[in-house]
């Protein structure tokens, strides 16, 4: 994999995008509603969708794994990364798997997406647990899902909107 | 802005569907339950909801109260004035004159297969009496001359009276008029959810405190002893189900079973084909007003429809006009249900019988 | 641009969204079918670390409990037929903050202590192919 500077500088402050959102889900604390403490909305996922077009599946990887353990080290908090691990990567196979059927928009890669990253943090948190009473919420989640997923690919939508026709995406 | 919007709403919907799965699946668990032995049977009235100890106890006394008015052996009852009257034109409660009434309609659309008069034979074959035995062939001529609703006079409730020789027994249709009766209580009451057992007659009333509907074992007619025995199972909500089977009540002479469901057309013990038929209809809640109405219906076709055989029955239930759905269980091990709750019967495989689906 | 995604929703997307909420409904079918049966018992079972360290039924044992996990402690009321946690020195609070449970497979986590309160519903006596009323 060769990667030009430009691709390069983009990887990286798609990176420190998804770290801001990431940072920015702390005020809207999921575990209020569902009481498993570390579930996050993933918002983060936006990057993930974004980088996924923009750049392709391994690049898309990279920022996912940088912004996992930066996020963690960052909050000094070993234990979210498995929860972001599990439902980053969980929701990133998923995508790359709908986005190549060229039928579904950006909207049902998103909910595809955000219904993987849920299942993966329930699976995280039954393994950090050791036990399976986190998956009395997945039905929940799923649910919670379908709103996240729509809404990050209401803003990942966007972005392409506003971005198709710069130059940034010509590299 | 509108990714702030779409965000508030999935906040919003995210805490609803929570708020789902946190609160009970229902308020109303107060549950009474009571058992009544009464007109020849075991009765269990199961009522769930704020009121409901109040009910069972009201239904208690309405089964007591209906007992004492409709009783052919009870010789204060106004059944038993009429039997006894001589011709004579009797006042009756207008409860009694639209029950006579019913029991004449049920009689002519059935074609004469269910018949409040076909009592004195009943009793000859000594289901009423202490003794059973089977009587002879000149004596149920005799009485059969005596059978028939155009001996039963009761256009007006002031002045019923019976031809000479004949008497009518309203056990065919009383049980399912309690359970209209019932049926009406519960309404009153604002009961969510009961079950009903009158002996073969069957009110299941809103659906079980789980959501799902009331699970009615049909009783294998074979297996009668087996409380476990099942012709079926049937899952039913608001509705009416009516068992007449010839296993019952019988008795053997000779080698022989005489149940006691007679045919009003030949004096003896119905010989169709069929061991048992069940009746099910809806029961209209809010159409729920005391009066003798679906349960009453349910009672008087079980019977008719025994008496019937399966092919008339069919005919029957295609034709007649009047909404119910049957499970028939026949000698030749089969078990027929109508289309109309196919979906709700679960076959019980244990029984070893074939079952059909008709529509 | 590798390729440019779609960007309106279209019929798939609906399918898709269909699909997860069907899951959805599969798994609360599944896994809240058990909890609304009716018959046995409620109970909550406490883990710590993983392993079950005690298990009671919350109509008997009214009243104040405390766990100590990891350097922190949790109090927990017994009322109701349910339990919460009233009072803890977990930084996150997240147990707290989940209030009373009282219905099967609910669930208190307290992640810093590895506390997890659950609870379940004993199979004692329900019997689910049973019927309610024999007839005839």
């Amino acid at each position: 994999m060769k990667l030009t500077t430009k691709q390069l500088t983009l990887c990286a402050m798609l990176t420190a995008m998804a770290l801001a959102l990431s940072y920015l889900e702390n005020f809207f604390p999921l575990s209020l509603a569902i009481p498993i403490p570390g579930i996050k909305l993933g918002l983060a996922n936006i990057v993930t969708v974004f980088a996924l077009y923009a750049l392709g599946p391994v690049q898309a990887l990279l920022i996912l794994l940088s912004r996992c353990v930066l996020g963690a080290v960052f909050a000094g908090n070993m234990n979210a990364l498995l929860f972001s691990l599990l439902g980053g990567v969980t929701a990133m196979l998923v995508m790359i798997l709908l986005s190549r059927s060229r039928r579904l928009s950006v909207y049902g890669v998103s909910v595809g997406g955000a219904a993987a990253h849920n299942c993966g943090q329930v699976a995280a948190a039954i393994l950090t647990l050791g036990n399976t009473a986190p998956l009395y919420y997945l039905p929940v989640l799923l649910g919670v899902s379908l709103f996240t997923g729509a809404l990050t690919g209401l803003i990942a939508a966007c972005l392409f909107q506003a971005l198709a026709h710069t130059d940034l995406m010509k590299g | 802005m509108r990714r702030w919007m779409a965000f508030v709403l999935a906040a919003v919907l995210t805490g609803g569907l929570t708020a789902c799965a946190g609160t009970p699946a229902d308020p109303d668990e107060a549950q009474e339950s009571i058992q009544v032995i009464a007109m020849d049977t075991v009765m269990i009235i199961s009522a769930y909801g704020e009121k409901s100890t109040h009910t069972v106890y009201m239904a208690e006394d309405e089964i007591r109260r209906l007992e004492g008015l409709l009783s052919r052996t009870e010789p204060d009852s106004q059944v038993s004035a009429l039997n006894h009257a001589d011709e004579q034109p009797t006042a009756v409660d207008g409860e009694v004159s639209r029950l006579l009434n019913a029991a004449a309609l049920y009689s002519e659309v059935t074609g004469g297969t269910f018949d409040i008069s076909i009592a004195p034979v009943v009793s000859a074959w000594g289901f009423t009496e202490a003794e059973n035995r089977v009587p002879s062939q000149a004596e149920l001529d005799g009485l059969l001359t005596h059978v028939g609703m155009e001996h039963v006079h009761a256009e007006s409730p002031d002045a019923v009276w019976l031809d000479q020789g004949t008497q009518v027994d309203l056990g065919g249709i009383a049980k399912g008029y309690l359970a209209d009766r019932i049926a009406m209580l519960l309404r009153e009451n604002d009961i969510p959810r009961a079950t009903i057992s009158l002996g073969g007659n069957v009110l299941a009333w809103g659906d079980r405190p789980d959501g799902t509907p009331w699970r009615i074992g049909v009783q294998d007619p074979k297996r009668p002893d087996d409380a476990e025995g099942f012709a079926g199972l049937l899952q039913l909500e608001d509705a009416y189900a009516v068992t007449s089977g010839g296993y019952q009540r019988y008795f053997e002479q000779d080698g022989k079973a005489y149940h006691h469901i007679i045919d009003p057309a030949t004096g003896y013990p119905a010989d169709s084909g069929l061991i048992s038929v069940t009746v099910v209809a809806d029961c209209d809640r809010e159409a729920s007003d005391g009066l003798p109405g679906t349960g009453t219906m349910c009672d008087a076709l079980s019977t008719a429809l025994f008496v019937m055989g399966e092919e008339k029955a069919l005919d029957f239930w295609r034709n007649s006009g009047y909404d119910f759905d049957m499970v028939l269980v026949t000698a030749d091990d089969r078990v027929v249900v109508t289309a109309g709750i196919a979906e709700q019967f679960t076959p019980d495989e244990a029984g070893g019988y074939a079952y059909e689906m008709v529509s | 641009m590798r390729w440019s995604p779609k960007l309106r929703p279209n019929g798939w997307d609906g399918l898709a969204a269909a699909i997860v909420l069907l899951l959805a409904a599969a798994c609360a079918g599944m896994l809240w079918g058990r909890g609304a049966a009716t018959g046995g018992e409620l109970e909550v079972v406490v883990s710590i670390d993983g392993g079950e360290v005690e298990r009671f039924v919350p109509t008997d044992s009214a009243g104040e409990k405390t766990y100590t996990s990891r350097g922190y402690t949790l109090h927990v009321l017994v009322r109701d037929g349910g339990v919460e946690v009233s009072q803890a020195d977990c930084p996150t609070q997240d147990c707290v903050h989940t209030g009373w449970i009282g219905r099967a497979g609910e669930s208190i986590v307290c992640l810093p202590a590895r506390v997890i309160i659950q609870l379940v519903r004993t199979d004692g006596g329900s019997d689910p192919g049973g019927v309610d009323v024999v007839i005839g």
